[in-house]
């Protein structure tokens, strides 16, 4: 393994470490979403009219399992696959 | 003879007064509560729980009006109807799949409506709230099934409190009821297992009888 590759290595996995962690940190959620529910505070006539807290939708990006990290994670180790590959040959062609 | 009857008149008549159970409010009579509300502060939600996921679907296009004695809950009719279309889950591909031909199918059936029937186990909490059981047809998908909701409604009098939310009288309820997906042909598939079979339902609604 050559120093090319051995970068293209490190890469792919502080990228894919990154991921996981950005997923993990988002609530490891099985599906990305597109926002959440949030809950309203409550006014007093609310409570006196016996409600419950009323959901209010806020966009904001979760990063899930799938399809985000899935593919992602995916083209990082088809890329790095590849540029492993690619590495692997230039030094062998050098060598001759 | 006749006295004899004027008396058992008399106390069938206190008998059925004192078993009614309502609302001690200024109100009296007949009262129709509309539950349209143009800002969209009215709210149905569903809640489905898998090992996979949980998911939260909701609408604040509730329509419906109910309509009842104040001083006998029993006497409670009318329906409460929500749009398909505007129900949000958070995920806008999702979505579209519940409003699909093979899911709830919007386009055919627009609606999902809750018809009142009756009311029963009767809880007087105190003058102006109370817990009861609210039997009707759910209708959802083109399928009728009678379900039993529990409910909980509060009365409160006009007031200058209650103008910040809408004009008259205000009636508060909500409601809690479950339903099972396949008994209204829903093809669950199409979403993949991740939403139960078994669906949660949320109903947070104030009528007004104003409007």
């Amino acid at each position: 393994m050559n120093n090319r590759q051995k970068i293209v290595l490190l890469i792919a996995a502080v990228l894919l470490l990154g991921v996981f962690t950005w997923w993990l940190a988002s609530g490891g959620e099985v599906l990305s979403k597109d926002g959440i529910w949030v809950e309203k505070e409550m006014t007093e006539l609310d409570k006196a009219l016996g409600l419950k807290p009323e959901l209010e939708f806020h966009e904001k990006f979760v990063l899930g399992l799938l399809p985000h990290t899935a593919v992602f994670s995916g083209a990082v180790i088809v890329i790095s696959a590849i540029l492993f590959f690619i590495f692997k040959t230039k030094k062998n062609k050098e060598t001759k | 003879m006749k006295t004899i009857l004027k008396t058992f008149l008399i106390l069938i008549v206190a008998i059925s007064a004192s078993i009614a159970q309502g609302f001690k409010v200024k109100a009296s009579g007949d009262q129709t509560f509309n539950f349209e509300d143009k800002y969209g502060r009215n709210q149905a939600s569903f809640f489905s729980t898998t090992p996979l996921e949980d998911i939260t679907g909701i609408t604040n296009d509730v329509k419906g009006k109910v309509t009842f004695n104040v001083a006998d809950i029993k006497t409670l009719k009318g329906s409460v109807s929500i749009s398909v279309a505007t129900i949000k889950t958070g995920i806008d591909l999702r979505d579209e799949h519940l409003r699909s031909d093979n899911w709830l199918d919007a386009g055919t059936y627009p609606e999902v409506t809750f018809v009142i029937k009756k009311v029963s186990d009767v809880n007087v909490i105190s003058d102006n709230k109370l817990e009861a059981k609210l039997t009707g047809d759910f209708s959802a998908h083109g399928v009728t099934k009678e379900i039993v909701a529990d409910v909980t409604m509060t009365y409160l009098d006009a007031s200058e409190q209650t103008k910040q939310r809408a004009p008259g009288d205000l009636l508060g309820v909500q409601a809690k009821f479950n339903i099972v997906l396949s008994d209204y042909d829903v093809e669950n598939m199409i979403v993949g297992q991740k939403v139960a079979d078994n669906i949660e339902i949320s109903v947070n609604i104030v009528g007004s009888n104003a409007m």
